[in-house]
């Protein structure tokens, strides 16, 4: 049986599992509201929870992207395990002090919280619409890029017995299927087998290159003999990349939706923080695991072009694949490894699109089930437009896909991390500042200034916009007001 | 947090010449002094999260309308 035959199979029978999983997640559910269909009645544990942060983190950017980045930029990338642990380091700012107060209000989106901070002020309807469009614009992003690593995945994994457009219709069919039947409980589920999957899935594949080319001082060796810069010292513009890399991903991944709903959805503050305790390892079991992936095959493969790159993770695992039976069957565990972890960050970003169109920009309420329904009538919309401009759209690289996410959704951070600790931040100086904000990094990623000495554009309109929202605020300050 | 604002200031290679790398449990040494950095980072960071207090209040949400 070839690789072809056995992905196909394989490939089936994960899906049915999914179906199965989905299955229980709907008998369980214990109503039709809001808080049980976005946030799993808030009764997730240590075990799900984790793994469905660590499933909704690591996607199809990290295992496609992320060594397609290495592969290109060299030893450098080591910058990506550093960014990956940045952000379960930010998040202790944000989690002690939302979680209480999204318990006691009932938060169901990110957008609760900018409504209850706000509340009556002047500006904030506007503020909220403001902070729910930048989120949307941030997740279709997000879902277009799994759509595409989707559909690249399943055409490799069936070496063609599933086309790339093909691949995208299918997965995309199944995740609506799931998520609509199941709501976040099939979402964390699927996520928790998903991760698993990952988990064990490139542990495998590193061994077998380490195996293969002797050990890691051995594939030094043979990475360097091919291409002798990859392990060049970074320089000084290098390294300020290195440190706003840091702080684009670090800010702007705490923002995530679907991680701020997580938050909310987890069964207990105790839970919440033995989940973070043991995420902050997984960038040194995933991420780091992934760049070395993405290093040994500058030793194999040479002068792949630049969208070729992101393909680096399938050829290796056709490589693999070809060298014997058993072989075969751990490549298929691989990829089936990754298409989970693309399909669990693609099912997060679009529970959270469902409850942030709903709620967030049409103004429905977090307690009336017609909402729960809307939100589900709204991510298949979505996903169905997704998809579409997916399979027309395959030549863009993922990493710049995530760039241009992250330039928008960090410039939500003062919204959140800032308004958390200062009562005294008012709406109008922080919509200002967000619009000003936006208006620089679209501007710069668009007239193709991403970065001004190696800092993003997206972080240097994030400085103006906390410029602009705090001094705006000092200048006609509020009554401070108890949160 | 102090301690892992450094070890993340540290695993960037800006105190380095311009003399060649070295190696460093097979990697080139500024990626191994990195790589032990974030690690080392990881650990007090995991240990910062069991000791953060947080909050819990989840009965509140019991008197949700379903």
């Amino acid at each position: 049986m070839t690789l072809a035959d056995l992905g196909f199979w394989g490939l089936g029978v994960y899906l049915l599992l999914l179906v199965g999983i989905a299955i229980v997640a709907r008998r369980a559910r214990r109503n039709d509201s809001p808080a049980d269909h976005f946030l799993g009645g808030r009764d997730l544990g240590v075990f799900v929870l984790f793994l469905t942060l660590y499933a909704t983190a690591y996607s199809g950017n990290s295992l496609l992207g992320y060594p397609g980045e290495a592969y290109r930029r060299g030893f450098s990338w080591i910058m990506a395990t550093g960014f990956m642990l940045s952000i379960i380091v930010v998040f202790h700012a944000l989690v002690p002090r939302l979680r209480p107060i999204a318990i006691r209000e009932h938060f169901v989106t990110p957008g609760d919280w900018v409504r209850f901070r706000f509340s009556s002020e002047p500006g904030a309807r506007d503020l909220l619409l403001g902070v729910a469009l930048l989120m949307t614009l941030a997740l279709l992003n997000f879902l277009f890029a799994q759509l595409k690593a989707m559909g690249e995945l399943a055409e490799q994994v069936t070496a063609g017995a599933v086309p790339y457009e093909w691949g995208i219709a299918i997965l995309a069919a199944m995740i609506l299927f799931y998520e609509t039947l199941g709501g976040m409980r099939a979402v964390a589920w699927t996520d928790a087998f998903q991760g698993i999957l990952m988990l064990v899935g490139l542990a495998a594949l590193l061994s077998w290159l380490l195996a293969e080319a002797g050990g890691l001082g051995e594939l030094t060796g043979q990475i360097l003999a091919a291409r002798p810069d990859a392990a060049d010292i970074p320089d000084a513009t290098e390294q300020a990349n290195w440190i706003s890399t840091i702080v684009l991903l670090g800010l702007a991944s705490v923002v995530y939706p679907q991680a701020i709903q997580r938050i909310y959805a987890a069964r207990s503050g105790k839970v919440l923080r033995r989940s973070f305790a043991l995420m902050t390892f997984m960038p040194l079991t995933t991420t780091l695991v992934v760049t070395l992936i993405g290093l040994a095959a500058i030793a194999r493969f040479q002068d792949l072009g630049s969208v070729e790159a992101d393909r680096v993770m399938p050829l290796l695992l056709g490589a693999w694949a070809s060298s014997g039976a058993y072989q075969a069957i751990a490549a298929l565990i691989v990829f089936l490894g990754a298409l989970a972890a693309i399909m669990s960050t693609a099912d997060s970003v679009l529970l959270s699109l469902g409850s942030i169109a709903a709620e967030d920009l049409l103004g429905r309420s977090h307690r009336d089930a017609a909402t729960t329904q809307l939100g589900k009538r709204v991510a298949g919309g979505l996903m169905i437009g997704m998809a579409l401009l997916a399979m027309v759209a395959r030549e863009v690289t993922l990493w710049g896909v995530i760039e241009l996410k992250m330039e928008l959704l960090i410039q939500c951070v003062p919204v959140f991390l800032l308004a958390i600790r200062w009562p005294g931040m008012r709406a109008r100086p922080a919509l200002l500042g967000l619009v000003v904000g936006t208006a620089i990094a679209i501007l710069g990623v668009y007239l193709d200034a991403k970065r001004v000495g190696g800092v993003h554009i997206g972080v240097i309109g994030l400085c103006v916009n906390i410029l602009i929202g705090s001094l705006g605020s000092l200048r006609r300050p509020l009554a401070a007001r108890a949160l | 947090m102090c301690g892992i604002g450094l070890l993340f200031a540290a695993s960037i290679p800006w105190y380095r010449g311009e003399a060649p790398p070295g190696r460093l449990l097979g990697l080139p040494d500024w990626v191994a002094v990195a790589l032990l950095c974030y690690t080392l980072a990881a650990v007090l960071n995991s240990v910062a999260w069991l000791l953060t207090d947080v909050p819990d209040s989840i009965e509140a949400s019991e008197e949700e309308a379903p």
